[in-house]
C-alpha cells in the first residue's frame, strides 16, 4: 500500500510542475487584471521552442529560451490588450489557435509528423538523504522543475502579498485608476505581469518537453493550459491556491494512470472519462458555489483606458 | 467610408494580410515559389481547377472541390454562428465544441437506434442535435446567470467535461459498436440510410443538405435578431443588460435563450458531420470546430451573415488545405491563416488607427471634414 | 470635455475655488494640473520656473495632491495600504504594514483625522473614504491639493466638517484648490475664486467682493440666466397652485435591501396623487435611489405593502410598472435607460417595443417606429434630429431629452425621475423642468429624487426627506423651509410639529 502510495506521489511531482508553472503565470497576468486564456498557447509555444533549442544546446539553456518564447507570446498578447486595449479573450483565444496551427505546421516542415528529434533530457536528481525514508523518499529523483514547482508558490505568495511590487499589482487588478492617480504606470505593472506570466507559462511548456517528454509533440501541451486555468480559478487566483489546486489534478492524474495499469477492474465501475472530467467537474462546483464573481480581481478584462475624452 | 464598409474593411484586410502573412512563413520555410505554388493548390482544391475544367476537363475537377469547402464552411458556419449569437447577449461561447460534441453524439444515437423513414429521421436526428448542444450550453447559462460564473472559464471547463466523458468513455465504453466480425470498429454504430443527409449533386460531389442548411440557419439568425421583438430585446439585452431589464424586458429568458439557441447551432454542427460525412460518431470530433467557430464569428464581425461568409471563405481555404499537402505543406495550413486573420481582427484598433492617421492626413491636404472615428472593441 | 485657453495662478497658502458648469472644464483643468491629462499648447510656472507634468508623478514630486470626485480607493486593500500605494515602506525588501499602519495613524492624527488603517476601505463610509483620500495626498506632503467636487457626497454636516479641514490646511500653509459649483458653498470658505466657461477661465475674484448671483452670471456668461444655475425658482411652481387628484401610490412601511446587502429602506411610507410633483430629498445614499427602484419594479420589496396604480406594490416587475402606467427616468442614464450603441428609434422604442407604432405582431415594425421617431425628436428638439445615428453620438444633454421623450411619450400616470438634470447644460435642464411640470400639468404624478436640493425646492409640491431608509421629514410647497429641511436629511428629529 506505501509501495504504491509511493510511486503515485512520485509521479504527481513529476507532472505537477508543468501545471503548477503555467497556473502561477494565468495567475500573474490575471491578478493584474488581464485575462490569460491564451496561457495554452504560450505553453505550446515554450514547448516548441525549448524541444528545438535543446536540439542544439544544453538543455537547460533551451528551458530558458522555451520561457523567452512563452515570454514572446504573452508580448503580442500585451501589445493587443494593454497598448491597443483589444478585446483580452479574443487575443488570448487567438493566439491559441496561431500556436495551434503554427506549431503544427513548422514540426511538420521541419521535422516530420513524430515530432522532433529526442533531446537530451534535464537530469534528475537524486536526494541520498531522502531516498530511503518512506514517502519523502518520494521527493528524491526528479528533475529540477520539480523543485522549483515546489518552491516558486511560496515566493509567488510572499510576492503577492509582502511586497511593495504585490501590493501594487493587486491594486491594478482591483482598481487601475487608483494606481494611476497615485503617479505609478498601470501599462507597466501590467506589461511586468503579463510578461511575467509568459515566462511562466513557456516554462510549464518547456517542462513539457525537455522533463516529462524528451522532445515536442504534435498536440503539446494537450490542453493542460486550460487545466491551468482550471487550477488558477480553483486556487481562488493566488498562488498557493493555485499550486494546491494543480498539485490536486495532478494527483488526479497519476491515480487514474495507476488505477489503469494497477486496478482495471476498478475503472469498470468509476469510468476513467469520469476521472478525466473530475478536475474540471470540481472547478465547475466551487465556481457554482462562490457565486457571483467569485475571488476573480475586480478589473479583470476590462481594458485600462487614462483618458476618457 | 460609410458605415458598412468600417465593419467589413477591417476583417477583409485581416483575411488578406494573414494570407500575406501566411505565406511568408511558407517562403521562409521553403522558398517563394513552393509558397506560390502551394496557394494556387489551395485554391484550385478549394473553389475546384476552374482552368482545367475550361480546357474541356470533367466536371468534378470543379464540382468535388467545391462541395468539399460547402461541407466545411456549413460546419464553420453553424460554429460561428453559435458563437455570434452567444455575442449578442455579451456572451463568450468558447464551449461550441463541447456543445458540438453532445449534439454529434444524439444525431448519431437517433440516427444508428431510430428507425424512420428518411423524411422524418433526418429532422429528428437534427432536432436531437439541436437539444443536446442546447442543454449542455445552458448548463454555463445557468451558472451565469444564476450564479454569476464567468462564461468563459465554465464553457472550457465544459469542452473538457466533454471531451472526457464521451470521447474518454461513453463511445469507447456503453456506446461503442459492436465488433462485427474480425474489424473493430473505432466510434458509435454506423447510422441508418435513411438518416443520412442527401447528397445534392449525385455522387460527384460530397455536398449534402448540411450546406443549405447551415445557409438557412444564417439567414434565419439575421431575419430574427434584426427583425423580430425577440431579437432586438435579444440585442439590446446584450448591449446593456440593465436598460434591457429595466425596459420590462425579461433578461434572464433572453440572455439563457441565446445561449441555448448558440449551443443548438454548435449541436447541428455536429449532426451535420455526423449524418453529412462521419456517417457515426467517431472516436473524437478530431478538430476543435468550436476554436475555429470563434476565429469565424470574430472574423465575420459577429453578424449572423458576416459568419456566413468568413465561413465560405475559410472553408474555401480549409477544403483547398489537403492539396498543399502534394507540397509537402500540412493540411492544417489555413488554420494558421485562420489563426492570423483572427489575430488581426483581435488587432484592429491598431489598422484603424492608422487608417484613420492617414486618412486624417489626406484631409488635412483636401477640404475640412469631420475626422473617422475609431470605433473600441 | 476640452480645454481653450485656460489660464490660473495659484497662491501659496490660500483656498482657491475653481467654480463653473458642468463642461465648462474645471475637472480637465485639474487632471492636467495633475498631469494626468496632457495639454496641447501652453505653460506652467511654478515658483516663476516652467514645469511639465508627463504624469502624476511628477505632480506628486511637486507636492500636488489631488481628491477625485470618484474615490482612487482599491476597495480591497486597507487604509494603510491604499494610502501607502506607490511609495510603501520596506523592510529587508518586503512590505513593512506595520510601519505603514504607524505612518498613516500618525498622518490621520496630525490632520485631525479618525481613521483605522486597518480598516479595509470598502467597509468605509464615504465620508470616511474621502478622508483616506485627503490623508493619502497629505501623506505624499501635498502643498497644494486639488478637491475635486468633494461634497457632492458629503451630508451638510460633513461638507461643514470639510470646510473646517480645509480651513485648517491653509492656516497651516498649505494650498487648496476647491473645485465646485455651489457657489454659496464655495462663498462661505474660499479666499479667491476663478470662474470657468467653455474651457476658459473668464474671471478671477476675491471671494469677500463678490456675490453668488455675480458669480452665477460669469459662470454663465449673461445675468438672465444665473438665476436658473443656482437653482432660485425662477418659474417657481408655486405660482400655479397644483390641482391635485385621485391617489396614484400609496405606500406603507415599505422596507428593502441595498445593493451592499445591508437595509436600504427601514419603512418608507408615502402617498402621490395625480398632478403633483413630489420631491424626495436627502443625502445621496439613504435610500432614494432604491426607493425609485421599488415603484418602477427593479428593486424587490422586502416588506410593507402598497398599492400602485391599483394594483399591489409587492411582486411587480419592471414590465408590470410599465403596463400599469408607471414612467422612469432612472438616474444612471447610460447604464439603465438606454441602450447607446442602439440607434435613436431603437432607443425611442426601448420598452414600449412589443406595442405599436413599435411592433406589429413578432415583427419590428420600422415605418410605425420611424414616424413616431421623427415626430419626438421635432418636438424635443433633440439635435441632430437623425433617428438612425447611434444615441452615443448625441450630447448627453440629448441623450436626456431623448429618454424624457419616450417616456412621457408613453403618457405615464406616475413618472419616477432620478436625479433628472444631472450634468446637463443649463438649456437642457430648463426643458426637462419644464417637461416634468408639463406632465403635471396633464395630471401625471411625478415622484422627483434628486440630490440637488435647490432642484428639489424647485419643482415640488410636497417633499419627503429620506434619511437611513426612513421618512425624516414631509413638507408641503408652503411649509418648505431649506434649513429644516436640511435638518431632516441628517437624522433630526422634526423640532416642532
Amino acid at each position: 500500500m506505501l509501495e504504491v502510495f509511493h510511486s503515485l506521489l512520485f509521479s504527481t511531482l513529476d507532472a505537477a510542475p508543468a501545471l503548477v508553472f503555467a497556473a502561477l503565470g494565468a495567475m500573474l497576468s490575471e491578478r493584474a487584471g488581464v485575462v490569460s486564456v491564451g496561457v495554452e498557447g504560450m505553453m505550446r509555444t515554450g514547448a516548441f521552442c525549448a524541444a528545438v533549442a535543446a536540439l542544439v544546446m544544453p538543455t537547460p539553456l533551451a528551458v530558458l529560451v522555451g520561457m523567452a518564447a512563452g515570454a514572446g507570446i504573452a508580448g503580442v498578447h500585451g501589445f493587443l490588450s494593454i497598448r491597443w486595449r483589444s478585446d483580452q479573450v479574443v487575443s488570448g483565444m487567438a493566439l491559441n489557435l496561431v500556436a495551434m496551427a503554427g506549431g503544427t505546421f513548422l514540426l511538420e516542415s521541419l521535422y516530420g509528423p513524430n515530432g522532433t528529434p529526442a533531446i537530451t533530457q534535464l537530469s534528475r536528481w537524486n536526494l541520498p538523504g531522502l531516498s530511503h525514508v518512506p514517502l519523502l523518499g518520494a521527493l528524491s529523483g526528479h528533475a529540477a522543475p520539480t523543485y522549483l514547482a515546489l518552491t516558486l508558490p511560496f515566493l509567488f505568495h510572499l510576492l503577492l502579498s509582502r511586497t511593495p511590487l504585490g501590493l501594487r499589482l493587486r491594486a491594478v487588478g482591483d482598481k487601475p485608476h487608483a494606481v494611476a492617480t497615485l503617479g505609478l504606470s498601470v501599462p507597466a505593472l501590467r506589461w511586468g505581469a503579463v510578461l511575467g506570466g509568459g515566462l511562466m507559462a513557456g516554462l510549464g511548456g518547456a517542462v513539457l518537453s525537455t522533463a516529462v517528454l524528451d522532445r515536442f509533440e504534435q498536440h503539446t501541451p494537450a490542453g493542460l493550459g486550460f487545466m491551468a486555468l482550471a487550477a488558477m480559478v480553483f486556487g481562488r487566483w493566488t498562488p498557493l491556491g493555485a499550486f494546491a489546486a494543480a498539485l490536486f489534478f495532478a494527483f488526479g492524474n497519476a491515480l487514474r494512470i495507476g488505477l489503469a495499469s494497477s486496478a482495471p477492474w476498478l475503472l469498470d465501475l468509476v469510468p476513467q472519462g469520469f476521472l478525466l472530467a473530475l478536475p474540471y467537474l470540481l472547478t465547475l462546483l466551487v465556481l457554482a458555489l462562490q457565486g457571483q464573481r467569485g475571488h476573480a480581481p475586480a478589473a479583470l478584462g476590462t481594458p485600462y483606458e487614462q483618458e476618457s475624452r | 467610408m460609410g458605415e458598412r464598409t468600417r465593419q467589413v474593411l477591417p476583417s477583409v484586410l485581416s483575411v488578406l494580410l494573414a494570407l500575406g502573412v501566411c505565406w511568408l512563413t511558407i517562403a521562409f520555410t521553403r522558398d517563394a515559389d513552393t509558397a506560390t505554388r502551394a496557394y494556387l493548390q489551395m485554391l484550385w482544391g478549394g473553389v475546384g481547377n476552374w482552368p482545367a475544367f475550361l480546357d474541356g476537363g470533367s466536371s468534378t475537377t470543379v464540382l468535388r472541390p467545391l462541395g468539399e469547402s460547402a461541407m466545411k464552411a456549413a460546419l464553420l458556419t453553424l460554429t460561428g454562428l453559435s458563437v455570434a449569437v452567444a455575442f449578442k447577449v455579451g456572451l463568450f461561447n468558447i464551449g461550441a465544441q463541447g456543445q458540438m460534441i453532445w449534439g454529434a453524439l444524439a444525431a448519431a444515437l437517433v440516427g444508428a437506434h431510430v428507425s424512420l423513414p428518411g423524411v422524418l429521421h433526418v429532422p429528428l436526428a437534427l432536432l436531437a442535435a439541436a437539444l443536446a448542444g442546447a442543454a449542455w450550453a445552458s448548463i454555463a447559462g445557468v451558472l451565469k446567470l444564476k450564479r454569476g460564473v464567468h462564461e468563459v472559464i465554465s464553457t472550457i471547463m465544459l469542452n473538457w467535461v466533454a471531451v472526457s466523458l464521451v470521447d474518454n468513455w461513453l463511445v469507447i465504453g456503453p456506446l461503442r459498436a459492436v465488433a462485427e466480425g474480425a474489424s473493430s470498429i473505432t466510434g458509435t454504430a454506423e447510422i441508418l440510410p435513411s438518416a443520412q443527409l442527401p447528397r445534392l449533386l449525385g455522387e460527384s460531389s460530397r455536398l449534402n443538405l448540411g450546406f443549405p442548411l447551415a445557409l438557412a440557419a444564417a439567414l434565419g439568425v439575421w431575419v430574427w435578431l434584426s427583425r423580430t421583438r425577440s431579437g432586438y430585446e435579444t440585442r439590446a439585452v446584450g448591449l446593456t443588460p440593465e436598460a434591457a431589464r429595466a425596459a420590462g424586458i425579461p433578461t434572464l429568458w433572453r440572455a439563457g435563450g441565446a445561449m441555448a439557441l448558440a449551443g443548438a447551432l454548435a449541436g447541428l454542427a455536429g449532426a451535420v458531420l455526423v449524418l453529412g460525412t462521419e456517417g457515426r460518431y467517431p472516436g473524437s470530433l478530431g478538430a476543435p470546430y468550436g476554436f475555429d467557430g470563434i476565429a469565424i464569428a470574430l472574423i465575420g464581425n459577429n453578424h449572423p451573415l458576416g459568419a456566413a461568409l468568413s465561413a465560405a471563405v475559410f472553408g474555401i481555404l480549409r477544403a483547398g488545405g489537403t492539396r498543399m499537402q502534394l507540397l509537402g505543406v500540412h493540411k492544417s495550413f489555413p488554420e494558421l491563416i485562420q489563426g492570423f486573420a483572427l489575430l488581426f481582427v483581435a488587432g484592429r484598433m491598431v489598422w484603424l488607427a492608422l487608417l484613420a492617421r492617414r486618412q486624417k492626413r489626406a484631409q488635412a491636404q483636401g477640404p475640412a471634414q469631420a475626422g473617422a472615428e475609431v470605433p473600441r472593441a | 470635455m476640452s480645454l481653450e485657453d485656460a489660464s490660473l495662478d495659484i497662491v501659496p497658502g490660500e483656498l482657491l475655488a475653481v467654480v463653473g458648469e458642468n463642461g465648462a472644464g474645471k475637472s480637465s483643468l485639474m487632471n492636467v494640473l495633475y498631469g494626468l491629462y496632457h495639454p496641447d499648447a501652453g505653460t506652467f510656472l511654478m515658483e516663476g520656473k516652467p514645469v511639465r507634468f508627463k504624469s502624476p508623478r511628477d505632480a506628486i514630486a511637486r507636492g500636488i495632491g489631488m481628491v477625485h470626485q470618484h474615490f482612487m480607493l482599491v476597495p480591497t486593500l486597507t487604509v494603510a495600504e491604499n494610502v501607502v500605494l506607490g511609495r510603501e515602506p520596506t523592510k529587508r525588501g518586503l512590505l513593512d504594514l506595520d510601519r505603514a499602519c504607524d505612518e498613516v495613524a500618525a498622518t490621520a492624527k496630525r490632520f485631525g483625522f479618525q481613521l483605522d488603517p486597518r480598516a479595509r476601505v470598502d467597509t468605509l463610509t464615504v465620508g470616511s473614504q474621502q478622508k483616506v483620500e485627503i490623508v493619502k495626498a497629505l501623506h505624499r506632503g501635498a502643498q497644494v491639493l486639488i478637491l475635486d467636487e468633494p461634497t457632492a457626497v458629503l451630508t451638510p454636516q460633513e461638507s461643514d466638517e470639510l470646510s473646517q479641514v480645509m480651513r485648517g490646511l491653509v492656516a497651516q500653509g498649505r494650498t487648496v484648490v476647491l473645485i465646485s459649483h455651489k457657489l454659496k458653498e464655495v462663498l462661505g470658505v474660499a479666499d479667491r475664486v476663478a470662474v470657468m466657461r467653455r474651457g476658459r477661465t473668464v474671471a478671477e475674484v476675491r471671494a469677500s467682493e463678490t456675490t453668488v448671483s455675480a458669480l452665477a452670471s460669469l459662470m454663465v456668461g449673461e445675468g438672465s440666466k444665473g438665476a436658473a444655475m443656482t437653482g432660485v425658482p425662477a418659474a417657481a411652481s408655486g405660482t400655479q397652485e397644483a390641482a391635485t387628484g385621485p391617489v396614484l401610490l400609496e405606500a406603507k412601511d415599505l422596507r428593502a435591501t441595498g445593493e451592499n446587502g445591508r437595509p436600504a429602506l427601514q419603512g418608507v411610507s408615502l402617498t402621490v396623487r395625480a398632478g403633483e410633483i413630489v420631491g424626495i430629498a436627502g443625502v445621496d445614499g439613504n435610500g432614494q435611489r432604491e426607493l425609485a427602484e421599488v415603484l418602477t419594479g427593479l428593486r424587490k420589496l422586502d416588506g410593507g405593502e402598497g398599492t400602485l396604480l391599483g394594483g399591489p406594490l409587492a411582486g411587480l416587475t419592471p414590465a408590470l410598472a410599465k403596463a400599469r402606467g408607471v414612467g422612469h427616468v432612472p438616474e444612471d442614464r447610460l447604464a439603465r435607460a438606454v441602450v447607446k450603441a442602439m440607434t435613436v428609434e431603437e432607443n425611442v422604442a426601448l420598452g414600449r417595443h412589443r406595442q405599436p407604432p413599435f411592433a406589429r405582431g413578432p415583427w419590428v415594425d420600422f415605418k410605425g417606429r420611424r414616424e413616431r421617431t421623427n415626430q419626438l425628436l421635432n418636438s424635443y428638439d433633440v439635435r441632430p434630429p437623425d433617428p438612425t445615428v447611434a444615441l452615443q453620438a448625441l450630447s448627453g444633454g440629448n441623450q436626456q431629452k431623448v429618454v424624457v421623450a419616450r417616456e412621457l411619450d408613453a403618457d405615464p400616470k406616475l413618472l419616477v425621475v432620478v436625479q433628472p438634470t444631472r450634468g446637463l447644460d443649463i438649456g437642457a435642464v430648463a426643458q426637462v423642468h419644464a417637461r416634468l411640470r408639463e406632465a403635471r400639468g396633464r395630471g401625471a404624478g411625478v415622484v422627483m429624487v434628486s440630490l440637488d436640493l435647490e432642484e428639489v425646492l424647485a419643482l415640488s409640491d410636497r417633499v419627503y426627506v429620506l434619511y437611513e431608509g426612513r421618512v425624516t421629514g414631509h413638507f408641503t410647497r408652503e411649509h418648505l423651509d431649506e434649513r429644516e429641511l436640511g435638518r431632516r436629511m441628517l437624522g433630526a428629529e422634526a423640532s416642532h410639529g
